[in-house]
């Protein structure tokens, strides 16, 4: 019943859209003694799972809808937020104790001018642009090379995390100019304004609200198109659809580069919110942890990602407070249960109670039915 | 020539020595260096005739000896007999005899300070310089030559002139050699200059490499002939011992790079048969690696325990740790294969999903049980140390691991090759339901397979622990590496994968002096996805006609 299913669908999306872009920020704007009032750094918590959801909903467009196993989205989300990152750190401005404008570990380490590649940032505008092109042709290139050998299933997934392993061997040096170790960090200032101002705070999570948004809109039309379709079908049986004449290779292409910009948008708004990007982000474990939010909130589900991403990232918020030795023990419990006995994740639990029922049903009926 | 200017010294040194008599000078003195020390301090025969019986010794206890009497801890007390003496040595809780080293019952007020004089002090230092030249320990003995050559005093070198002829070991004999050598390059003439450089670059000696150079540098090229037939000399010496050095280059990055091969292929074997052949992703690999190396942390400290960590028993530990490890990886192969696996035959990509989760549980109860801190594990004494194969530096651990793999790849090999459960193994792989439909019990089969692939990592653990560090997170290093291993090699194939982690290993180590380990280890990896694009099923690609495989 697809028409059904969109009603649903549109109520999802103008609840999301009630709830990012006005409930939280007015309640944000909520005087501080009152009951209601939301802190900013409730806020910028939020901030930052709303980023992860669209990192998330960019890994299930290429996992969930065309099967292709990427355990690198990482390495997008981080490209895209050191791009971003790039900007901040020249909009710190000049250093007090070394007399600079140049980034702090740049004076560490004896720099005497800019490098050629950070000029150009800063230009916001620019920042912006190469949020999106740096980690889309980063996907671009490797997907030419991945998708025209033929490389899929395990074989590509693992070769994403070899190259995600690669880049953070990279940004983990000192002389690569990107801060090594430290990465970024101590922003001060966004096109202007304060990064510790709450109005600023508010300003970047209802752009993580509409990137979110924009970003469900645009996957969902995506799919209603014969483009969409052609790209479910690329998961569900890619030799019948090469041989239907349809270049599979272009397709995977395309929903490869495009999910490595959504991701790259996602970890620019993550940055200034998280107030820091470094290498830790791009290490094969926080790759895994995406594809572990897809799985549990239901993979090739347009709101299953979203779920996913929030609703394990609560649980990890809530089980590192309340138990902070065993938590990795709850959390890998959950992912074993869920891959196993819920395959379809949270979104699919409705569904596969509806199956059990029927089949304790019939099984009670055909128990009674021989007498 | 130098033999005769050595015999020569020899002969000066026995005439010094005054009323002894040749004979006995040379002859690998019979008496204990104790009672030539109470000769000494007591002045029982002449001061020159003791110091050269003193000087046959290597025995440590001449230094403390002489560090003693240096500083006023030195008494002499009249001895039992008429007109003896005894040495004694003063130390905290009365005296010692230094004739037999056991405490001295006689009365101390007797006992007056001995000091030796400025002479004699002098003599006695050299001879504490030169002490390990006579050391029982030949390797030992050895050293010091070198080092007391690399010195390049004129007074040594005559020092060990007169020792040379008295090596009898051919190893001692030739280190004694070039530390003359060496020391000749500064203070010999001319001839024995070319003599040296001449017997330098015929052994290619790295070591004397600057000093040829220092030498050079005082030379220059408006020479006299002797001058100029030094610097002729020299650079052949050094052009000899450049490319001696290149061999030794090219023959150490062969060693070490067969050695991290052998450490890669290892830890890749194991995922071979549970990821190649059984098609799981298991990300838990490097988790059961950990287990294995945990496993010897706790016979090593059970061994301590029982057997303490001086004895022998002790030492044997890590033998009995390898089955263990593998045993115990294995025991929770077969567990987790039973638990979470079995469900997940249809759906490799979702193993890949729930082996995540269990590798944050197993390191996270690694955690709990060790602490997060790494521990230490204890190389038993027969796989630390090294030797020196014509310039080249194997550590016997790097050996061990060398042999280890080829006993694993062949153990495997015999396991899948001429078993009746290997054939099994091999069928289920292949198709789980037509080799049930057969009568094979797959079920078993299944759990015996990722048990013994599960295993192997254990195994590779064990081994690691001695290279490297024991942490909960240890497996976290080597999973993407294992996983290229296999994919390289070609899924399925361990024959692959044993050439493939040995080529990965050698381009690592060839890679790495040029660009640094980092810039290697990057550009080894933009190698291997640049390598797939050229051979996409790795080097060993499995013969399908199916579509999808």
């Amino acid at each position: 019943m697809p028409p059904r299913k969109n009603l649903v669908e549109t109520i999802l999306f103008a609840i999301a859209t009630l709830v990012f872009l006005v409930v939280m920020p007015a309640l944000n704007l909520l005087p501080e003694d009152s009951t209601f009032h939301l802190s900013s750094f409730t806020l910028g918590v939020w901030g930052k799972y709303l980023c992860f959801a669209v990192l998330a909903m960019s890994l299930n467009f290429l996992w969930g809808y065309t099967g292709l196993l990427c355990l690198g989205q990482n390495l997008f989300f981080a490209l895209g937020g050191y791009a971003l990152g790039m900007y901040l750190m020249l909009m710190i401005g000049p250093d007090p104790v070394y007399k600079s404008a140049l980034p702090d570990f740049m004076d560490f380490l004896g720099y005497k001018e800019l490098p050629p590649h950070w000029k150009p940032f800063h230009s916001f505008p620019f920042a912006v642009a190469a949020v999106m092109w740096v980690p889309g042709l980063l996907a671009f290139i490797f997907g030419i090379l991945a998708f025209r050998s033929r490389i899929k299933g395990v074989y590509f997934s693992i070769l994403t995390q070899a190259l995600t392993y690669a880049a953070s061997l990279l940004f983990f040096r000192n002389d690569f100019t990107f801060g090594g170790n430290n990465g970024f960090t101590d922003f001060k200032t966004i096109l202007g304004h304060d990064l510790r101002d709450p109005a600023t705070l508010r300003g970047i999570f209802i752009a993580s609200g509409v990137l979110l948004l924009l970003t469900w809109m645009l996957i969902s039309w995506l799919l209603s198109t014969k483009f969409g379709k052609v790209q479910q079908a690329i998961r569900d049986s890619e030799n019948r659809v090469r041989f239907s004449g349809y270049s599979t290779t272009s397709f995977k292409l395309f929903v490869f580069t495009l999910s490595g910009v959504l991701a790259g948008l996602a970890g620019a708004l993550y940055v200034p919110q998280a107030g820091i990007i470094n290498p830790s982000e791009m290490v094969a474990a926080k790759g895994l942890d995406v594809v572990v939010w897809v799985a549990v909130g239901g993979r090739g589900t347009k709101i299953g990602p979203i779920i996913g991403a929030i609703v394990v990232n609560l649980l990890k918020s809530w089980a590192t407070r309340e138990f902070a030795e065993s938590w990795p023990l709850i959390l890998g419990g959950l992912f074993v249960f869920v891959v196993v006995f819920m395959p379809q994740g949270i979104v699919g639990l409705p569904a596969q109670l509806r199956d059990i029922k029927t089949k304790l049903a019939t099984r009670k009926a055909a128990t009674t039915q021989p007498a | 020539m130098i033999a005769l200017r050595t015999l020569l010294l020899t002969f000066l040194v026995v005439l010094v020595s005054g009323s002894r008599s040749f004979a006995q000078a040379t002859e690998a003195p019979t008496d204990d260096v104790r009672s030539v020390l109470t000769d000494l301090i007591t002045g029982n025969g002449t001061e020159e005739d003791n110091l050269a019986r003193l000087s046959e010794f290597g025995d440590p206890v001449i230094k403390d000896i002489v560090e003693a009497w240096r500083v006023g801890k030195v008494f002499v007390s009249p001895g039992t007999e008429p007109d003896t003496q005894v040495a004694l040595l003063k130390t905290d809780d009365g005296f010692v005899n230094i004739a037999n080293g056991q405490a001295w019952q006689g009365d101390p007020s007797v006992a007056s300070v001995n000091r030796a004089s400025r002479g004699l002090r002098k003599q006695l230092s050299r001879l504490v310089d030169v002490l390990d030249l006579a050391s029982p320990d030949l390797s030992k003995r050895a050293d010091s030559a070198m080092k007391l050559g690399s010195g390049q005093s004129p007074d040594f070198l005559a020092e060990l002139q007169t020792r040379l002829p008295k090596q009898t070991d051919r190893k001692t004999r030739r280190a004694f050699e070039e530390a003359i050598a060496i020391s000749q390059l500064a203070n010999g003439s001319t001839a024995e200059k070319i003599a040296s450089l001449e017997l330098l670059g015929e052994r290619h000696l790295i070591a004397a490499r600057d000093f040829i150079k220092r030498m050079r540098e005082g030379y220059t090229t408006d020479e006299t002939p002797d001058g100029q037939l030094i610097l002729v000399k020299a650079d052949a010496a050094l052009a000899s011992i450049a490319s001696f050095e290149k061999k030794v280059e090219f023959y150490g990055t062969l060693f070490r790079g067969l050695s991290l091969g052998s450490v890669l292929l290892i830890v890749a074997y194991g995922l071979a048969i549970t990821f190649g052949l059984m098609g799981v992703i298991n990300m838990a690999h490097g988790e059961f690696i950990a287990i294995g190396a945990y496993t010897v942390y706790v016979v090593q400290n059970f061994f301590a325990a029982h057997f303490g960590e001086a004895s022998s028993g002790y030492e044997s530990y890590f033998l009995v740790s390898l089955p263990l490890a593998f045993l115990v990886a294995a025991f929770f192969g077969a567990v987790l294969e039973r638990t979470v696996i079995r469900f997940l035959y249809k759906r490799p990509l979702e193993s890949l999903l729930a082996t995540w989760g269990i590798s944050m549980i197993i390191q996270q109860a690694l955690r709990l049980k060790f602490g997060a801190a790494n521990v230490s594990v204890a190389s038993p004494q027969w796989l630390s140390g090294s030797f020196d194969a014509n310039g080249v530096t194997m550590t016997y651990n790097r050996i061990f691991v060398i042999i280890f793999a080829l006993v694993v790849v062949l153990f495997t090999w015999l396991l899948l090759r001429r078993t009746r459960i290997g054939l099994h193994m091999r069928a289920t792989m292949q198709n789980r339901a037509m080799a049930s439909g057969l009568g094979i019990p797959a079920n078993r089969i299944n759990v015996f397979t990722f048990a013994f692939g599960s295993g192997l990592a254990g195994l590779a653990g064990a081994f690691l622990s001695q290279i490297g560090n024991v942490g909960p997170s240890m497996g976290q290093a080597y999973i993407v590496d294992s996983f290229m291993v296999v994919v390289i090699g070609g899924v399925g194939n361990l024959f692959g994968a044993a050439v493939s982690s040995l080529g990965i290993g050698m381009i690592d180590q060839s890679l790495q002096p040029i660009l640094g380990p980092v810039m290697g280890k990057i550009t080894v990896l933009i190698g291997i996805i640049l390598f797939l694009q050229w051979r996409p099923g790795g080097l060993f690609p499995s013969r399908s006609r199916s579509l999808d495989d």
